[in-house]
């Protein structure tokens, strides 16, 4: 954090930094949706619904399902066999807890989890339009929505992989999962080694969303994603395919 | 993301198809927008994504459960498309936004001018004290 | 492309509680093809909207599971929710998808669903 931690001398902390000023994008989603509202296409407490489900969702709790699936080879059975019914045990309710209580066209309910492994490494893409298992993993990074990589990776999962810093030896099959229909996934990536006796808590640390895609495999010491500087392409994908 | 094809015009236009032209507040918007790049770093704030993002993505939620009027696969096509040719410079959400606000005049679920006109409305709002 | 008010209603009323596509069990009938079968991607026209990517079409694959009952994405686009299909998730060898895939990555694969009507047995 850059706010100055240390107190006045009342023992009050400065408050953190803001941006005190109003950005034209700031602006325009404001207007964006209140015109929305007034003309019907959704109610402001449609709205307030959906912008209290968004903020809960984030990935903690399918690197919990992980941790969870690497201490207990039963609840690991039951990962891999009903995904669904595994995330309720994470607090992530597919069916109830999107304000349709049913799920939505964009989360369809079908949560499959794809065990990697020493032979096997699972990735995940959408090469219609980057659906991604939200209600468990939160929103889907930028990188996972581009034609470049929902495109690229079906065809060169290798070499797409090896720009994530990912490199498989030949003996290692890769498996690429393409959520084109209702089914989510998420990769349950091989526990590491110099994790023995670690808790839940402490594996849950390293098993980062990137793991969750298929993109990274989970490191001790390592508990964020790498940074994704984003480049043009050198043969880009050619759009209006 | 740039597409050569595209890029390859000596005049430096860009070839596009006729609904997906610019649109004078939206390009205006784009040229003179702060992105939260920019703001969080003159601030010192670190939070990674400006605090409309949520609302924005709850926006998009509603657009397609609530209305179908908007809904995501159209609505993603459109994003990659805008994403490619107008609005590449772009960074992201302000990308996404943008694409949100074409879409939908595209589509005259807004008009351009009331959503100027609100804009206008909501700055004054927001900055008077 | 919207729908109806009425159409709404009664995806919600049906899904409420139960889920899409948890909602259409039971409704699809006997499954034409298990998990094993070698199968063909039909190339069915597609005027209007489809799921089943082009990449796919023609090739060979093999069925890796069966995974749920649901309207196919083509129907549901049009509201048309009566004849719910079987859905198969159908590994292909990348060989098979692309022929200039590496030999020494021969094992590589992609597994992608797709409804019934999309599937031939092979």
């Amino acid at each position: 954090m850059s706010d100055k931690h240390s107190k006045d001398e009342h023992g009050h902390r400065p408050p953190a930094p803001m941006v005190d000023e109003v950005s034209d994008f700031e602006v325009l989603e404001m207007a964006v949706r209140e015109l929305a509202i007034e003309k019907g296409l959704f109610s402001a407490e449609d709205h307030r619904r959906w912008t209290e489900y968004v903020h809960t969702l984030g990935p903690l709790p399918a690197a919990r399902l992980v941790a969870k699936a690497w201490l207990d080879p039963e609840y690991k059975k039951l990962a891999v066999t009903d995904g669904v019914k595994a995330s309720l045990d994470v607090g992530v309710d597919w069916i109830n807890s999107p304000p349709t209580n049913f799920g939505t066209p964009s989360d369809y309910c079908n949560l499959r989890v794809l065990e990697d492994t020493p032979k096997v490494k699972h990735v995940v893409v959408c090469t219609l339009c980057s659906c991604y298992p939200r209600p468990i993993l939160g929103q889907s990074p930028e990188w996972y929505r581009t034609p470049n990589y929902r495109r690229r990776l079906v065809r060169w999962p290798r070499q797409v992989l090896a720009e994530f810093g990912l490199q498989l030896p030949p003996d290692v099959d890769i498996r690429v999962a393409d959520s084109n229909q209702k089914t989510r996934y998420i990769v349950l990536p091989v526990r590491p080694a110099g994790t023995e006796g670690w808790t839940e808590d402490q594996l849950a640390e390293i098993v980062t969303r990137d793991c969750l895609i298929g993109v990274a495999v989970p490191k001790p010491g390592v508990t964020a994603n790498a940074k994704r500087p984003v480049h043009p392409a050198v043969h880009p994908v050619q759009h209006g395919h | 993301m740039t597409n050569p094809e595209k890029q390859d015009h000596g005049a430096g236009m860009i070839r596009q198809e006729p609904e997906l032209s610019p649109i004078s507040l939206l390009e205006a918007i784009r040229r003179h927008g702060r992105v939260w790049g920019d703001l969080a770093a003159q601030y010192g704030v670190t939070n990674p994504d400006p605090p409309w993002k949520v609302n924005l993505e709850a926006t998009c939620d509603a657009l397609s459960a609530e209305a179908c009027a908007l809904p995501l696969l159209e609505r993603r096509a459109e994003e990659d498309e805008l994403s490619a040719s107008l609005y590449s410079e772009v960074p992201f959400p302000e990308r996404q936004l943008l694409a949100l606000a074409h879409s939908m005049i595209i589509r005259g679920l807004v008009d351009e001018e009331e959503l100027g006109r609100r804009m206008k409305e909501i700055y004054r709002r927001l900055t008077s004290v | 492309m919207s729908t109806s008010k009425h159409d709404r209603t009664h995806h919600a009323k049906k899904a409420t509680g139960k889920g899409d596509p948890q909602c259409f069990r039971g409704e699809a009938g006997p499954p034409k093809f298990r998990v094993g079968d070698r199968v063909r991607i039909k190339d069915l026209p597609d005027i209007f909207y489809t799921r089943c990517q082009v990449y796919t079409r023609g090739a060979l694959g093999t069925v890796a599971a069966l995974v749920y009952e649901s309207p196919a994405a083509e129907d549901e686009a049009w509201d048309n929710t009566d004849k719910p299909e079987w859905f198969y998730s159908v590994r292909f060898q990348q060989k098979e998808l692309w022929p200039d895939y590496p030999d020494l990555y021969a094992n590589d694969s992609v597994e992608t669903e797709f409804s019934e009507r999309w599937l031939e047995k092979a």
